[in-house]
């Protein structure tokens, strides 16, 4: 209670500060205790997920001689075919490492937002705008550009930077919003992804269609423009190792600006207290702006690496890798390092979708149900605290009667 | 208590999203455009509005309640797509052994009950728990946009549903003669006489009864309340629920009072109308009057929205006019901006005495 009670002293309250008291709540929490919490939240939603699994199956008509207890869907053979069909063989590691990669790319988006006090919902709507003009950027200057290997080598970088820029402008605009007229940036990021994906299907249908192909898509980029698979082992996969060495890029790159330069502890110092920050001399309003476009700039990047690795293509109805990114950095804990095990989980589940859904005919939606259900357990670590009490394991005491756990340990 | 500036606000919102009509119908839309879309302002829009306003304002209401006894409840969006699935699956499943229209009461009832339930685990989760509320929120609105696919691929093996009947206009005799009013409202749907009953008696629950006055507490000052010996707990869990059983009515209003059909698709077929929802409670600034005002006026445009992609002659990419409600709910939010939220609002409250 001590440090709600530190919070209401700043005075006069506004929708803005909803995000930085919650923001600062799941920080201040030791690394110990985040990382317990991250996995018990994991753990949990698992079981909630098989107690689904097993009533749906009761639901569903099924011609099967072996039931499971009465049900069609039997949880173990389900959590197998989840976690552990996705490594065997080499097709499906490559359909984990992409879907990995792409959300290292959301994930570390959502996580430097959040490292700021900011909720940014509209990944998704940063990706799909970055991912757009990155398309046509490589549409428009392939025919200018040499071909081959000195294409790729033109092309490539120039639809990162393309992704990143127009991602990162779009994010602006909830971030100035938030910063210069207060306008929450939970809904307004919201109402974004709704803008872009409309914006989106409107410019490629109207100016942008490929005339040869019946879904709204735009013509597909040259091959030498695309990221194709290096290694053999992972040979007919849209997955490339350039685009895993990017990402991972990017988590050192953010790693180290957030611990070890200026910005990034003004960045993390706004996020924790921001009054704090405030009267060290960190000007609150540009710095709002400045994460937003950087956390907009990732997801740009992705939308980018989506177009290059996987479509080959700007096509209409971009995978909700936005919302993933959201669980992604929540189970990191929203530490740019916590995003690459995180990311690698949630790739290993959205591949593991796909073979539930052949294999067994588990609907593949079931990860959407576990993505806001890890996310629901994340946030309510006195759950896991009472837990622990009663069976005394997870993190000391002391651990929890430190982070304002009212003296009753 | 009130904020004195809200006329102004109202009216400063009110005159900018004219002028941006204005600016938009001038320069974007041709002059005889705006001729032929002059005329699609009849009691027939009038009352699609006003359907498309139920959900929007239920959530809107349900939200005021939560925030103002201090839960902010973020996860309304989740809480209308609950409803909407359970009440089209309640729907269908019994329509042929009761008849369409008692299955759609049935179901209607159920799904309010679910959202309440849900709302109810929310409670649990943020109250009992301690949870962010935040966190929890997007958390709630998360797991309902997994488990509503979910669900109906289990039981129609699609994310959508088949069409289901909707619940029957209700006409009240001699008001329905009433010009251009009369038509638009007293021949509809029964969810939109709900909610022209919800908004003043919301009001007056808030305003005017003792658990108004200790919700309010709750929100402002629980401390207080406490000291008075009225469990902040217990309001809290109540206000909560009550969030649950309006954005229900909202849901199930949505599924079955007009689309007749559970979309799961995408975004689902409640697309944001929480969010909006929220948005139009700000504008409202926690009244439910404003906020019934304000949710009209989203509804308003989402209804000419749909009207002006059907007039052939304009020939606008629909894709282009379903921005429009999305980015308005953006202007107004721009607009609006630092609305006074209750002082407790976000905090977890703690009872000294356990």
């Amino acid at each position: 209670m001590s440090a709600d009670d530190a919070e209401d002293a700043s005075g006069s309250r506004s929708i803005p500060e909803w995000s930085e008291s919650a923001a600062s709540r799941i920080i201040t929490a030791s690394a110990k205790e985040r990382i317990f919490i991250s996995f018990a939240a994991f753990v949990a939603s698992i079981l909630v997920g098989s107690v689904l699994v097993y009533l749906s199956g009761l639901v569903v008509a099924c011609e099967g001689t072996s039931l499971f207890f009465g049900s069609c869907y039997d949880p173990f053979q389900v959590y197998y075919y989840l976690f552990v069909d996705p490594f065997i063989g080499g097709f499906n590691v490559a359909l984990v490492m992409k879907e990995a990669v792409l959300l290292l790319f959301t994930g570390l988006s959502v996580a430097v937002a959040f490292r700021a006090g900011l909720f940014n919902i509209g990944s998704q709507g940063q990706l799909v705008v970055g991912g757009l003009a990155s398309a046509l950027a490589v549409l428009f200057t392939a025919p200018l550009a040499p071909g081959g290997v000195a294409g790729t080598l033109v092309l490539v970088p120039l639809a990162l930077v393309v992704g990143a820029t127009f991602g990162g402008v779009f994010a602006a605009i909830p971030g100035a919003l938030k910063a210069y007229a207060d306008a929450n940036e939970v809904i307004t990021t919201i109402m974004l992804n709704f803008v872009a994906a409309n914006l989106a299907f409107f410019l490629v249908g109207t100016y942008f269609q490929d005339p040869n192909s019946g879904s709204v898509e735009t013509r597909s980029i040259p091959a030498y423009s695309q990221l194709e698979p290096i290694l053999p082992f992972f040979e007919g996969a849209p997955f490339s190792v350039v685009a895993l060495v990017l990402g991972l890029g990017l988590v050192g790159g953010l790693y180290y600006l957030l611990a070890n330069t200026a910005f990034g502890y003004d960045l993390r110092t706004s996020g924790v207290q921001p009054a704090a920050a405030d009267y060290g001399g960190v000007a609150a309003k540009r710095l709002v702006v400045s994460s937003m476009t950087l956390s907009g700039a990732l997801a740009g990047i992705g939308g980018a690496v989506y177009v290059l690795m996987v479509m080959g293509r700007y096509r209409t109805g971009v995978p909700a890798l936005g919302f993933d990114g959201i669980t992604v950095s929540i189970l990191a804990g929203n530490n740019p390092l916590g995003v690459v095990p995180s990311a690698l989980l949630f790739g290993v589940m959205k591949a593991g979708s796909l073979s539930i859904d052949f294999s067994l005919g588990v609907p593949k939606q079931l990860v959407g149900v576990l993505r806001g259900l890890v996310i629901l357990f994340v946030a309510m670590p006195e759950f896991f605290r009472m837990l622990a009490r009663y069976t005394s394991f997870g993190p000391d005491e002391r651990t929890v009667a430190a982070d304002g756990g009212d003296g009753d340990a | 208590m009130r904020n004195p500036s809200t006329p102004v606000v109202a009216g400063a919102v009110g005159g900018v999203l004219v002028l941006l009509a204005a600016v938009f119908f001038t320069f974007v839309v041709p002059v005889d455009w705006m001729v032929a879309l002059y005329d699609q302002l009849d009691t027939s829009l009038l009352s699609a509005a006003l359907r498309l306003t139920v959900p929007i304002a239920f959530a809107a209401i349900g939200g005021i309640f939560a925030e103002k006894s201090g839960v902010i409840n973020i996860g309304l969006e989740g809480l209308l797509i609950v409803s909407a699935f359970t009440s089209i699956a309640v729907a269908w499943a019994l329509q042929e052994p009761m008849g369409a229209q008692t299955a759609a009461w049935i179901g209607f009832t159920v799904a309010v009950l679910a959202s309440t339930l849900f709302a109810g685990l929310f409670a649990v989760v943020t109250i009992r728990y301690e949870a962010d509320q935040i966190i929890a929120g997007l958390a709630v609105w998360l797991v309902a946009l997994g488990v509503g696919p979910f669900a109906s691929q289990i039981v129609w093996e699609s994310v959508n549903s088949p069409a289901v009947p909707t619940l029957g206009n209700l006409v009240v005799p001699g008001l329905v003669e009433i010009p251009v009013l009369g038509p638009a409202v007293f021949d509809s749907n029964p969810t939109v006489y709900m909610m022209l009953g919800a908004v003043p008696l919301s009001w007056y629950v808030i305003n005017r009864t003792a658990f108004g006055r200790w919700m309010r507490a709750s929100g402002e000052n629980p401390k207080a309340l406490d000291t008075a010996g009225v469990n902040v707990g217990r309001v809290r869990y109540a206000s909560v629920l009550l969030s649950g059983l309006f954005s229900g009515i909202g849901g199930a209003g949505l599924a079955l009072g007009q689309v007749g059909q559970f979309i799961g698709s995408g975004q689902t077929m409640v697309s944001g109308r929480g969010w909006i929802g929220i948005t139009a409670y700000l504008m409202g600034n926690y009244n439910p009057v404003g906020a019934f005002l304000s949710s009209f006026l989203f509804a308003g445009l989402n209804a000419l929205q749909i009207r002006v992609q059907q007039i052939a002659e304009l020939d606008i990419p629909p894709s282009l006019v379903q921005m429009l409600p999305f980015v308005a709910v953006i202007v107004v939010l721009a607009i609006v901006g630092k609305t006074r939220i209750p002082d407790a609002a976000g905090d977890h409250y703690e009872s000294g005495d356990d």
